[in-house]
């Protein structure tokens, strides 16, 4: 069976940080660099988030994701580094092209803030089950209904392709060529879709069933098969996290 | 028709499935035996080329089947999956058996009318314009053994057709076998009912955690009590009638018990 998510098992202290914990880490990650607009903020926010995946022992895993947006944002650092509209100091020059500074410092807080950003979230897909988050977000008073949606959503892409893999084997198993050249593989891919989509319905259906002969939809309060995750520093985190943040709306007011 | 030479494969790195196999199959029926988890889908889905072996090699029809893609091993061998499921994709019944030979370049006449003999030989020759999803689990298997047969191909590979058969299914077949077997195309069968083994096949091996631990003709190997019973496995009711009996030889079929029974001692 293929891993139903992007969750690495790997003993780390990262792994026990409870999700709560962790989205409220992506928050403060996205807010700070907001709060605080300058180039520094931004690396040094990148940075905390690539040491805490390198922590958890995620680096690795993370870094085809991070090369994969870095190489987007790269055209970014290009295109403010030629065209931005307060260039002014030229750094070098292409050609007759000449290369600006203010456009490379413009694209570079971009980029800081784009990868801080996907780190973190990376720090929660990585690190945590998804079950484990939605289980923690209805603890905290999301409706089981919207939490079962919600693992749904986390399941649904690996499950669609544990699917593509059944039916290309069924194809190629008689006749079909699925592998080789880009086109053939469009080709072989097209039919897929009806059948995929249809065996993810049909999954669906039996899924609601299976859950409902199981009581999923009795009233009054569930209790819950797992023992609650709780990191032991988990709320001094969180509080020190949203303590840094009005500090640094302070900061941004006074200063 | 098939070779396969120190074959090891695993699906996790460190856990060998299969610990170095080496077999030879030729057109006598072919039974491969053995407790759950064996190794024995993973065995025929290597022949078949779904899965590369990590180490060794395997030849079918000569050709390695490193070397070539699924789709162009298709003409030679076919591979009734165990899990119906997983080999029904079309809207009807016709549709999914005809979807083989289309692929191998045959007319769509001529698919059609190879895909209603094969629909005619499992029996659902009727049913041409259901949907495979509607009916039972017996029927669509039926319909993959008939989307396999519909190909024509030298090799037919069926992972436990009997489940879900009722006896009128099973001797059915029963029937088929013999019949493609008599047509000169070598015919494997993955069971678990020893009984129906015992009736119909001239070979029989034995696996036990990724080792063939018994190949032999069929009767040789239900001789060896013992070693099957170390493999988790039965000998057929007949077989240990006769053995409680007392006779001295294996006996495979209820016919040869009673002619056994009937010798004066
Ligand atoms: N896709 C897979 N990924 C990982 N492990 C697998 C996979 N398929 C099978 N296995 C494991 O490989 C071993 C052999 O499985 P296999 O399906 O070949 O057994 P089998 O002999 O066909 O059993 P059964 O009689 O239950 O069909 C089992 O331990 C099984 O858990
Ligand atoms: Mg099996």
């Amino acid at each position: 069976m293929k891993s139903m998510s992007l969750y690495v098992e790997r003993e780390s202290t990262v792994h026990h940080i409870d999700p709560i914990t962790k989205l409220v880490y992506i928050a403060a990650a996205i807010a700070l660099p907001i709060i605080l607009p300058s180039l520094h903020t931004a690396w040094i926010c990148m940075l905390i988030s690539f040491v805490i995946l390198g922590m958890g022992r995620v680096l690795t895993r993370s870094l085809p994701i991070i090369g994969f947006v870095g190489f987007i944002l790269l055209t970014v650092v290009i295109i403010q580094g030629f065209f931005h509209v307060g260039n002014e100091t030229v750094l070098f020059r292409l050609g007759s092209w000449p290369f600006y500074e203010e456009g490379l410092l413009f694209a570079m807080g971009i980029t800081f803030r784009a990868l801080n950003i996907v780190g973190a979230f990376l720090i929660l897909v990585l690190t945590t089950k998804p079950s484990d988050l939605v289980e923690s977000l209805v603890r905290k008073g999301l409706s089981p209904r919207i939490g079962y949606v919600l693992s749904s959503v986390f399941q649904i892409i690996p499950q669609m392709m544990a699917t593509v893999d059944t039916i290309t084997d069924a194809q190629r198993s008689r006749g079909m060529e699925t592998e080789g050249k880009l086109m053939t593989r469009i080709k072989a891919f097209l039919p897929l879709i009806g059948p995929v989509v249809l065996s993810s319905l049909i999954d669906t259906k039996e899924r609601t069933l299976a859950l409902q002969v199981r009581g999923f939809n009795v009233k009054g309060s569930k209790t819950f098969l797992n023992e609650e995750k709780m990191y032991r520093y988990g709320s001094a985190m969180r509080w020190s996290m949203l303590a840094i943040v009005i500090g640094a709306v302070i900061w941004r007011v006074i200063a | 028709m098939i070779k396969i030479q120190d074959v090891c494969f695993g699906y996790n790195e460190g856990q060998d499935v299969l610990q170095g196999l080496t077999l030879e199959f030729d057109q006598r029926t072919t039974a491969i035996i053995g407790q759950n988890g064996a190794g024995k889908t993973t065995l025929v889905k290597l022949l078949k080329g779904l899965l590369k072996p990590t180490g060794g090699d395997i030849w079918v029809a000569g050709v390695n089947s490193k070397d070539v893609t699924v789709a162009q091993l298709a003409g030679k061998i076919g591979l009734v999956f165990q899990n119906p499921n997983d080999q029904i994709f079309k809207r009807t019944v016709l549709e999914e058996v005809m979807f083989g030979p289309l692929n191998m370049k045959v007319e769509t006449a001529a698919a059609k009318q190879q895909a209603l003999q094969a629909l005619e030989m499992v029996g659902l020759a009727d049913q041409t314009d259901v949907n495979p999803h509607d009916l039972g689990l017996s029927e669509k298997k039926l319909i993959s053994i008939a989307s396999i047969v519909a190909m024509n191909t030298d090799i037919i590979i069926l992972d436990e057709p009997t489940i879900a058969q009722d006896a009128a299914g099973k001797r059915r077949i029963a029937q088929i076998i013999e019949q493609l077997s008599q047509e000169g195309k070598l015919v494997m069968t993955i069971l678990h009912d020893m009984d129906f083994v015992a009736a119909h096949f001239e070979r029989t091996i034995v696996m036990n955690r990724g080792k063939v631990v018994l190949d032999d003709k069929t009767r040789e190997v239900f001789s060896h009590q013992d070693l099957l019973r170390e493999a988790c496995l039965d000998t057929p009711y007949v077989t240990q009638l006769g053995k409680q009996w007392g006779l001295p030889e294996t006996v495979l079929t209820t016919e040869e018990l009673i002619s056994a029974m009937k010798r004066p001692r």
